[in-house]
């Protein structure tokens, strides 16, 4: 019955204004409700406390000692108390977190910056439309969030979760707070979660809203490397990770008829994105080439975004007499704001050269202006497109200077001999010494920095090998996107079981330890296996650029399906969800788990059952720190290159700890022990014979079935033999009957077993009687969350 | 102790930016890392992936296992050790691991801890920061015979970057006097 109760009524409603907000829709009932939707920090500590137990944190200080607030600097070392009382372990914990935070920040301030752009463009009703093979369309949002967005502004509540976690986290490392360094730990993963959230964030809308490719696995394949351009036309130079300030030069361009007369090309993953919205755009390469290209005089005009740019940009660019133009407010770069400068104002300031650059963050006026501007610098400056030095006689002259007093040796990041290359060429003449240094120099300037005659070490060192650099130029396949539900359909049993051996999702920057080529020897090495491929950013992008003897890249060799022995670019950073999601979809696609608010479910499913192993060859940013440590939190383990140590932390578990190694099996209603699959989340790797064999041990789950682990055994014995001399130290503890031994070797490794490891085998049968730690069962159904037991026991 | 008269090069950091406020290893010759392993309890040599282009370590590396110092072999240079008969304790397992791993005191491959760990054919910046960590959260004496001078070692051999000769011989002393 109706019933007025107290309350404040309003009679006469003159001069009352009413202002509604935001009308709160109820969710659409599109699946029952989890138990951590938007979790904050505490929900998920207790599944990250399990894999922490399990893959116990491991530190290498870069600096013993902390200087954050005004108590100290304090010294840590020994693992001592600084005056706050944190210890070094839990203080290299908190810089971790700090770290994942930048990282989280960058993504999720990225995909903030295009999602209001784009509603203010687009309205917020503009729908989310992935294409008719994409209906799990946000897996990262539906898991951690809750919701199941169907518009731009339905991003915007994903959005809001994830800037509020990223502030709680970062609160965390203020002084005088945690003091746990697991529970640090429990805060990077929770911060990067969010980073998975921003990711999907950014690039659904992207995606969406420019039009981008849409889950295709054939995208077109767009000219990548150094000598990719026309240098008889202007040349736009785009660089950074935020392609919705450039894209407008594509429309200005395109809408004056004059797209062909001009080279749009891009560094880092804003040149990938460009390439998703008009294949007619191209890629020079990654970070490492932004002096290269910079210096080598090749733009007439650079568009500078955010993140990974370097920060002496505007110093390189006027240097060469290259206008600059910075876009985005994370990088002003001490430039006057020109916002409400007329376009022909803009141009004229800096063809001038009365400002080296403008600050200009109107992405219309920059489609406009970069144009224009590279226009008049060509014409003005054609043979300014010289080969880092204007003539021989002044590389001779500089090379000259070098007194071998080896500075820039003990600066370089690989310690790179530039002084017996010197020495070389100022002895002979011969460059060759210094033209291989090329193949492994990250073109970070540290060299330049230390050197007591000022020599222009990157411009020597890319001078002498110019021909070879010129040359380095292939194929990227543009970044497709996500994992169509069909694809998943056909992989996801095959994965799970086991008989696809492993999905390896190369991922990340630059600072290889080796030569470029070696990503893609990795790489083939699994492509001919039939596993499947997966890779972004800057890696992507490497992999275009190497070709084999008959010139073909990886793009060209394998097909892009999300299928055994095919690449995929899923393209830019933010790019990476897509691989978190495809794990994710198998999880709900093959297996029926529930989505939403159920991350704990979803990420035990994927640590026990998907062999997917993250690959970060270069690691070197903040926001890889972050798209890892989102990838261990959901169960993927990730092996980075030598440069990763740097990060100062890892997850290493110790496999000879056998009680650490255990699950629920539902089935049998019984806590069950179990062979170390996989034995660490995240791990550093010297050399690409010990990636190799390191990412094919770590495909190995506890779900695989017998012919399943036959598979992955099978690689991971072979690698060994080809890359390490032997067999595995380790492959015994994977075998839990006779079913699970590669079939060539089976008696081989039966006798093996017999006489080194002391397993009794009926030989008449041919099958193991005693020895391995726990036998095969059909229904074996894995997990390590008590609810997630209790729920399937039922 | 290296001492200036003996006009070994400079104790100069592999990374002059690698710098930490605790002691810095104590630079060494051959005769004191001989005198190191004698008295060692039980020592091991951890080979890395520099051997797969360094064929004047494997050499080394083998010889260090003739004379009894057992081998754990990560970075894949265990194929070269192997083919030269070095039946190394691990092959499998990366530096980053073996490190976790030694950080352990129940880590004993070989019935007893390892008190005295000697490092051979690294990536400086990957072994600097193994080194960072057993020194902060270990006892255990770390001696980095390499090319490079290693500050977070307990004992490094100075810097013989310059003279790689100097540095073939000086390990070679070392074998002569264990």
């Amino acid at each position: 019955m109706f019933e007025i109760r107290k309350g404040i009524f309003v009679d006469d409603l003159k001069n009352v204004s009413i202002r509604i907000g935001e009308i709160a829709e109820e969710e659409e009932e599109w699946e029952a409700l989890g138990p951590t939707p938007k979790p904050g920090i505490l929900e998920l500590r207790e599944w990250d406390h399990k894999l922490l137990e399990r893959y116990e944190p491991f530190y290498a200080p870069m600096q013993d000692f902390c200087n954050l607030c005004t108590m100290g600097p304090c010294d840590l070392s020994h693992n001592k108390k600084g005056a706050c009382g944190i210890d070094l372990r839990t203080a290299k914990a908190r810089l971790v977190t700090i770290a994942c935070c930048i990282g989280a920040s960058a993504h999720t301030a990225h995909a903030r910056h295009l999602v209001d752009h784009l509603i203010e463009e687009f309205g917020e009703d503009f729908a989310i439309d992935l294409g008719g093979d994409v209906n799990v369309e946000a897996p990262l949002i539906r898991t951690v969030v809750g919701i199941k967005p169907k518009t731009l502004g339905d991003l915007r509540k994903a959005l809001e979760w994830a800037e509020k976690e990223i502030v709680k986290v970062l609160h965390s490392t203020h002084i005088g707070n945690e003091e746990s360094f697991v529970d640090y730990e429990s805060k990077a993963m929770h911060v990067s979660m969010a980073d998975h959230v921003g990711m999907e964030v950014a690039d659904i809308a992207q995606i969406v809203a420019f039009g981008f490719p849409k889950a295709k696995p054939d995208t077109d394949l767009v000219p990548t490397g150094f000598g990719i351009v026309d240098t008889k036309k202007p040349v736009i130079c785009v660089v950074g990770h935020n392609v919705m300030y450039s894209r407008p030069i594509i429309d200005y361009l395109e809408r004056s008829g004059r797209i062909d007369e001009f080279e749009v090309a891009g560094l880092c993953c804003t040149a990938h994105d460009m390439t998703r919205y008009r294949s007619k755009a191209k890629i020079f390469g990654p970070i490492s080439y932004q002096l290269r290209v910079i210096r080598a005089g090749l733009p007439d005009v650079v568009v500078s975004d955010e993140q990974c740019i370097r920060a002496d940009l505007v110093d390189a660019c006027s240097k060469m007499g290259i206008p600059l133009i910075a876009t985005s407010d994370a990088a002003v770069r001490g430039l006057p704001d020109v916002s409400d400068w007329k376009v022909e104002d803009i141009v004229e300031a800096l063809v001038s050269g009365k400002l080296k650059g403008v600050f200009l963050p109107v992405p219309e006026k920059v489609g406009e202006v970069a144009p224009k501007v590279a226009e008049e610098i060509f014409k003005r400056n054609k043979d300014r497109k010289y080969k880092f030095f204007a003539s021989d006689d002044e590389l001779k002259a500089e090379i000259a200077k070098c007194t071998q007093c080896m500075s820039c040796v003990f600066t370089c990041p690989h310690n790179l001999r530039i002084d017996i290359g010197m020495a070389h060429a100022q002895k002979t003449g011969d460059l060759s010494k210094l033209a291989i240094l090329e193949e492994q120099c990250l073109a970070c300037g540290k060299c330049e920095q230390s050197c007591p005659k000022q020599i222009k070490i990157v411009n020597v060192i890319m001078r002498s090998n110019f021909e070879k650099l010129y040359a380095k130029t292939g194929k990227t396949r543009v970044g497709r996107g996500p994992i169509q539900d069909t694809e998943i359909r056909k992989v996801g049993q095959p994965i799970v079981f086991g008989q696809i051996p492993g999905v390896i999702a190369a991922v990340g920057c630059i600072n290889f330890p080796d030569e470029m080529k070696s990503i893609v020897e990795i790489l083939e090495e699994f492509l001919k296996r039939k596993y499947i491929v997966v890779t972004s950013g800057c890696h992507a992008m490497d992999i275009g650029m190497i070709k084999d003897e008959e010139g073909k890249t990886l793009y060209e060799k394998y097909p892009g399906n999300f299928d055994a022995g095919c690449i995929v670019n899923v393209g830019s950073c933010v790019s990476n969800a897509h691989i978190a999601g495809a794990a994710i979809k198998i999880a709900n696609i093959f297996a029926m788990r529930p989505l939403r608010g159920n991350y704990a479910e979803i990420a035990d499913y994927i640590l026990n059952r998907v062999g997917a192993v993250g690959f970060s060859w270069g690691p070197y940013s903040h926001k890889a720190a972050s798209i890892a440590t989102g990838f261990n939190r959901l169960g993927v383990p990730v092996v980075v290159g030598p440069h990763g140590t740097k990060y100062r932390r890892a997850y290493i578990g110790k496999p000879w700890k056998n009680d650490k190694w255990w699950v629920y099996d539902v089935k049998s209603g019984k806590k069950t022990f179990i062979e170390p699959a996989p034995d660490s989340l995240l791990v550093a790797v010297e050399t690409k014979e010990e990636a190799i064999v390191q990412l094919a041990r770590l495909c190995i789950r506890p779900n695989d079935t017998s012919m399943g682990r036959q598979i992955k055994l099978t690689h991971y014995i072979e690698l060994s033999k080809k890359y390490m001399g032997d067999l595995p130290d380790d492959w015994h503890i994977y075998v839990r009957s006779e079913a699970d031994l590669p079939l060539k070797m089976r008696e081989e490794l039966l006798k093996v077993l017999e006489e080194q490891h002391g397993w009794k085998i009926d030989w008449d049968k041919k099958k193991i009687v005693e020895g391995p730690l726990r036998g095969y069962d059909a229904g074996f159904n894995p997990t390590v969350v008590e609810e997630v037991f209790a729920k399937y026991r039922r | 102790m290296i001492s200036k008269e003996e006009k070994f090069p400079i104790a100069k950091r592999y990374n002059v930016a690698d710098v930490q406020v605790s002691k810095e290893a104590t630079a060494v010759k051959p005769v004191v890392v001989a005198n190191l392993i004698k008295k060692a309890k039980n020592p091991v040599l951890v080979t890395g992936g520099v051997l797969l282009r360094e064929e004047k370590l494997v050499e080394i590396a083998v010889k260090f296992y003739e004379k009894g110092i057992p081998v754990i072999a990560t970075g894949g240079s265990s194929k070269p050790l192997i083919e030269k008969g070095v039946k190394p304790l691990f092959k499998t397992y990366t530096l980053h691991q073996i490190t976790q791993f030694l950080l352990d005191e129940d880590f004993k491959p070989n019935g007893k801890s390892f008190d005295v760990v000697l490092f051979l054919g690294f990536l400086p910046y990957y072994l600097s920061r193994m080194l960072s960590a057993l020194k902060h959260f270990s006892n255990i004496t770390t001696i980095a015979i390499d090319e490079f001078y290693h500050p977070h070692a307990k004992f490094s051999f100075t810097n013989l970057t310059k003279d790689k000769e100097m540095h073939y011989a000086m390990l070679e002393e070392i074998l002569s006097k264990i």
